[in-house]
């Protein structure tokens, strides 16, 4: 430890532009890393969410983009045809999110509620952390069952009752907390994998026919947008879409199970392919960069590095100095890597961004640890091929040349 | 030349600093032109362009450890040319006029590439400014070895 004291004050920090340079470029290579590997893991995440959609007789609706809304034409009895449509000929998963309500609560954040049918719950509902699940065959007059985000539970615990003055069937209605969602609950986005939602902050209200009945024409015409059809067929899909072509002047676009797999092997694979190379191409330039400025700290340390080695200093102790001169800069850029996302993570709390709250240790969720592994995982190769590089140009030098320097 | 500070390959190691630099901000302005159809490629490059300004100018810093490294061993040269009648004064001079004769050659390159993919000349024109600013700097480290 003394010797490494010695030789870290005495030697590294005396040519500190040197370290600080070790130190950026180190910098630099983990925002990279930590950056792909979030989106890559991110975007695995939400392909393994909606595998369901990868089966067969499953196909969800798009807008189609050359598709223009006139809202001239969308009316309330238009929507409720589609629905009534649905409800007799369609096993449907139903889904929408994003309406906005106050409701008091100890992080003061605003709350985004959640329409969910039965069939989406069993299809890719929440895992609970307290609580019981959801029932469907409730009474709208009486109290409605939901289940409410992590964020909510101190405020309104399993049991107690939420009342929400203006909803969206157009009265006030009475929840009743019937479970909590497992801290940092979330949902991708379809379109955008490593996208995400969170619903910390979150209500989730089922809904059933009578309820979608009841609903004003946002939310049916939202829950349209990426309904999911189960167990049907390309011809029953066509009479539907020529029913929202008839009652909304809509063409919707419904992709079937191959279509999907087409969509996600093209689109992500390629995605993430491009960004694999990328990121490799950079941490090759960088360990380049890095092996260069090492090799600069060689040469104008020689003298000391000869003259410690000529007293006695041995190679392996030499090497097990730079390793740990070395993991001592990696631990520093970890840590401010971690620093940086735990503070764009608080960001969200401080901007009250219900959708983006995340719990989690030093406020980093599990995501951001797998990222930080990888982190870890690219010092220790870039590391060893600097420590190496450092080694191997010393060693090439006799001891009594480099003294002589 | 056969005065300079400057060996060639300190040309070259130079040359390629100032190109690395240049090219990743070229590199990025061209990832704010791509018209691209994946978020997910779309989200990956916001969180490099949106830094673009930080990135490059933390990377400009191989510039500073080069100008450090090149004096440092070229103490006993300097203090030698003192010696034999070189003032401090000419010395510095002559490294600046070779640093920015590096700078110019590449600049010109680099702004040639940029008018070839139609990007603003001006991007990059920044990076002229603070490479500048290290040459000064660096020119003023040469009368640290006036005395060896």
């Amino acid at each position: 430890m003394k010797i490494f004291k010695f030789i870290v004050s005495k030697i590294f920090l005396r040519k500190a532009i040197l370290g600080i340079g070790v130190m950026l470029l180190l910098c630099m290579a983990n925002y990279i890393t930590f950056t792909a590997a979030r989106s890559i893991l991110s975007t695995f995440q939400g392909y393994q969410e909606t595998k369901y959609v990868n089966q067969e007789g499953v196909y969800i609706a798009n807008l189609d983009p050359d598709s223009h809304i006139d809202m001239n034409i969308i009316g309330e009895n238009g929507t409720q045809a589609v629905y009534d449509y649905l409800n007799s000929n369609f096993k449907y998963a139903f889904y929408t999110d994003g309406f906005i309500v106050s409701v008091p609560n100890s992080d003061d954040m605003e709350i985004s509620l959640g329409y969910m049918n039965e069939q989406y719950n069993r299809l890719n509902g929440f895992e609970l952390s307290q609580g019981t699940d959801l029932y469907f065959d409730y009474q709208l007059e009486g109290e409605i069952p939901v289940l409410i985000g992590k964020g909510l539970s101190k405020t309104y615990p399993v049991g107690s009752t939420i009342k929400i003055e203006e909803s969206v069937i157009g009265r006030p209605l009475t929840l009743q907390v019937q479970g909590v969602l497992k801290q940092n609950a979330y949902h991708s986005n379809y379109y955008a994998l490593n996208s995400k939602t969170y619903y910390n902050f979150s209500i989730l209200i089922p809904v059933n026919e009578e309820f979608i009945n009841h609903a004003s024409m946002d939310i049916q015409l939202n829950g349209l947008m990426d309904i999911t059809l189960l167990d049907t067929s390309k011809e029953e899909i066509a009479n539907l879409s020529e029913i929202i072509k008839d009652n909304l002047g809509l063409r919707f676009n419904f992709f079937s199970q191959k279509e999907n797999y087409d969509y996600f092997n093209e689109y992500y694979l390629h995605s993430l392919k491009i960004i694999f190379i990328t990121t490799f191409i950079l941490l090759i330039v960088i360990t380049c960069l890095s092996v260069w400025n090492a090799l600069v700290s060689v040469r104008l340390m020689l003298k000391d590095f000869t003259i410690n080695l000529l007293v006695g200093l041995s190679y392996s102790k030499l090497k097990r100095i730079f390793y740990g001169y070395f993991g001592m800069i990696a631990f520093i850029n970890v840590a401010l890597i971690s620093i940086f996302t735990a503070f764009n993570r608080y960001g969200c709390w401080l901007r009250k961004d219900a959708t983006f709250a995340t719990y989690g240790l030093f406020g980093l969720i599990g995501m951001d640890w797998l990222a930080l592994l990888s982190v870890v995982a690219s010092d220790i190769i870039i590391g060893i091929i600097i420590v190496e590089s450092m080694l191997w140009k010393i060693k090439k030098v006799p001891i009594s040349l480099g003294v002589l320097q | 030349m056969k005065r300079s500070l400057f060996r060639l390959t300190d040309m070259l190691e130079l040359s390629i600093a100032y190109i690395i630099c240049f090219s990743l901000n070229l590199l990025l302005d061209y990832a704010k032109t791509l018209d691209l159809d994946a978020y997910i490629l779309k989200a990956f490059l916001k969180n490099f362009i949106d830094c673009q300004s930080l990135i490059v100018s933390l990377f400009t810093f191989i510039v500073i450890v080069f100008h450090y490294q090149m004096l440092e061993r070229r103490k006993a040269e300097i203090f030698c040319r003192i010696l034999v009648g070189g003032t401090v004064f000419n010395i510095a001079i002559r490294y600046m006029l070779d640093c920015i004769t590096v700078l110019f050659f590449v600049y010109l390159l680099l702004a040639l590439v940029n008018l070839h993919l139609g990007f603003n000349l001006a991007s990059n024109f920044y990076l002229v400014l603070i490479f500048v600013a290290y040459i000064l700097i660096s020119a003023r480290q040469v009368r640290k070895y006036e005395n060896f």
